[in-house]
């Protein structure tokens, strides 16, 4: 580090050395132990600039904005249907719609193999009951998918 | 070394709300300060930082450590969002370095801390975007020179020239406050 060096970098990152790049911070601090007065009195000089600069420091965040985004935080499922690779919903279209198709499918023949015959409206709960653990909720979690902005 | 946020980003993505507030407990002061000072106005800096956060939502859980530290990341985002606004708007501060006519009429008056707070503002939003958006990331925003050019798409070199002649045009604009700072402190 010489005086031109440090005068130059002054200019640029101010008196506190901290903000120096890590490369020239110590040679720095090194020459300003030993640096002339008329040096001293430059990066004094300095320094009472960076006290101006330094009014001008961040107040806290309003709880209010704080608030406002975290209202904005996606729930853990749409999250997470987001984040896993190449799951059913990055699947084409086609492949999507033949996979609900089976899966409704399937709930229709677990719903009515090996019952007794039953009644209209008890038949439907069983179907509303298979499918809102298979189908159904794979069709609302596909729904949800597609009305995220993303 | 390991990104200080990476755990946190992690969990983000995973949809942990109570990691979601940390980050936003940890980084939002920061992101509407850089706005703030970037845009000069405060409810279009709060605009600016809910936009930060829903792309921190968005791109949580795809996240990868690397080079860059998620929080300069998360400033970049907030810069160039603060550039795209004042280039719409066609705001952009003045290459003449700002007037110093009002400092020195005021130069004989002691000026209380709001007032010299003011002034700085002013100053700052008269520097031209690039000098003043170099300014904020190294002084106010404490990003290393390598981090800020990073941020700014710019050399290094680059960028101690944008921050040298922020400061040159600073100190004229603020000459008379800071004879009165100094006065100050050797009077005090």
């Amino acid at each position: 580090m010489n005086e031109a060096r440090f005068v130059e970098l002054l200019g640029v990152y101010g008196a506190d050395l901290v903000r120096w790049p890590d490369e020239d911070r110590g040679s720095a601090a090194a020459f300003l132990e030993i640096a002339p007065h008329r040096i001293k009195d430059i990066w004094e000089s300095e320094r009472t600039f960076d006290h101006l600069l330094a009014l001008e420091k961040d107040g806290p965040a309003s709880i209010a904005l704080e608030t406002q985004i975290l209202s904005t935080v996606p729930s853990r499922r749409s999250l997470v249907g987001a984040s896993s690779g190449r799951s059913l919903w990055s699947l084409p279209k086609w492949a999507t719609g033949g996979a609900l198709a089976a899966s409704l499918a399937l709930g229709f023949a677990a719903g009515y193999a090996g019952e007794p015959p039953r009644s209209a409206e008890s038949d439907y709960a069983s179907m509303l009951t298979i499918s809102s653990s298979g189908a159904g909720s794979m069709y609302l979690t596909a729904m949800m998918a597609d009305a995220d902005p993303r | 070394m390991r990104d200080p946020d990476e755990d946190l980003v992690r969990r983000v993505g995973a949809g942990d709300r109570r990691a979601a507030a940390e980050i936003v407990r940890r980084h939002l002061p920061r992101m509407v300060g850089l706005a703030r000072r970037m845009l000069g106005d405060a409810s279009e800096a709060e605009d600016v930082a809910q936009e930060v956060f829903l792309r921190v939502w968005k791109h949580a859980a795809a996240w990868k450590p690397g080079a860059a530290k998620f929080e300069t990341w998360m400033h970049r985002v907030a810069m160039n969002l603060c550039l795209d606004r004042l280039r719409r708007v066609g705001r952009n501060g003045g290459d003449v370095p700002p007037d110093t006519v009002d400092g020195r009429a005021s130069a004989t008056r002691a000026l209380d801390e709001r007032q010299r707070r003011e002034r700085v503002r002013d100053a700052l939003q008269k520097l031209p975007e690039r000098q003043r958006a170099a300014l904020v990331l190294c002084y106010y925003q404490d990003r290393t020179n390598i981090e800020a050019a990073e941020i700014l798409g710019v050399s290094v070199d680059a960028l101690e020239s944008l921050l040298s002649r922020a400061r040159r045009t600073l100190k004229s604009a603020l000459a008379a406050e800071r004879a009165d700072l100094l006065s100050g402190l050797e009077t005090g």
